[in-house]
């Protein structure tokens, strides 16, 4: 069953934004809350944070994860209201 | 329980046994609110009940918060992940790896009709065969985790399907990916090549 066109794109696409020592899903999800918040006050992504970006780039799994945790932030914050 | 790392009123609270159970209830009623925006689809009962099992999980790793972040925002972090652990295992409670690999591997056969110009087509036929090739050089594990992960298999699903966990599915997939990358970089294909390639 060959891959289909989109798959391939996917492919290649993880392949180009490969870099040596990128963080793991677990490493992700220790710094995934303070990049969260980063992200919502609109600062800039430090370098530190930048491995979380990459992750996020390169790992579907996490980056639904994450847009999920994002939702589920501004949930929580509703009920402060 | 060893004394916290960082002074954080939620960690203080939580640590003191006359405030833990009020603060139990305050930072649970915050999850389930959030749960519930999140997996509105998953029924009445299922932010609750992960919101309790995120509640264990939460004072078990309690001294690993370093303050680099709201507490309320590292306790949802966790809380999200189980939540989407559950739904993910439950969605793919009956899928396999072979539905992805189908036995014939990580083949790759793609039209390049899309492109526009002669060059162009040309230029990612010939990076598409190097790829190809560069692939057919992965172990078997590496091109069945790759299959599945393109075919929208998450990683933990893989991992359960492998005898192996989370992390160690993304590092066998990293391996890989830096395999073809090197392969390609050795090729005489950089990244602005490949990206351009799928333009």
């Amino acid at each position: 069953m060959p891959l289909s066109k989109q798959q391939v794109s996917s492919l290649v696409q993880l392949v180009a934004s490969t870099t040596p020592d990128e963080i793991d899903c677990d490493g992700c999800l220790d710094h995934v809350a303070e990049f969260a918040e980063t992200q919502l006050a609109g600062l800039p992504i430090e370098s530190a944070m930048a491995e979380v970006q990459n992750h996020l780039a390169n790992c579907h799994c996490c980056q639904l994860e994450f847009e999920t945790f994002l939702k589920a932030l501004s949930g929580m914050d509703e009920s402060s209201e | 329980m060893s004394e916290p790392m960082i002074s954080d009123p939620w960690v203080e609270r939580l640590k003191d046994p006359e405030r833990q159970e009020e603060a139990l209830t305050e930072l649970r009623v915050r999850l389930v609110r959030g749960l519930k925006k999140a997996f509105s689809s998953a029924g009445e009962s299922f932010a609750e009940d992960i919101a309790q099992d995120a509640l264990i999980r939460i004072l078990e790793k309690i001294d690993q918060f370093e303050g680099r972040s709201q507490f309320p925002t590292w306790a949802m972090s966790i809380a999200v992940r189980l939540a989407t652990s559950q739904t993910r295992r439950k969605h793919f409670k009956d899928v396999s790896l072979e539905q992805f690999t189908n036995g014939e591997g990580l083949k790759l056969e793609v039209a390049v009709d899309t492109v526009p110009g002669a060059a162009e087509q040309l230029e990612q036929g010939t990076i598409y065969q190097k790829l190809s090739e560069l692939i057919d050089g992965l172990s078997d594990r590496q091109q069945t985790a790759v299959r599945a992960l393109l075919g929208g298999m998450p990683v933990e699903e893989i991992a359960d399907r492998t005898s192996s966990n989370r992390n160690a599915v993304y590092k066998l997939v990293h391996d890989a990916r830096t395999k073809l990358k090197s392969g390609l970089e050795a090729a005489g294909y950089s990244a602005d090549d490949l990206t351009g390639s799928i333009a």
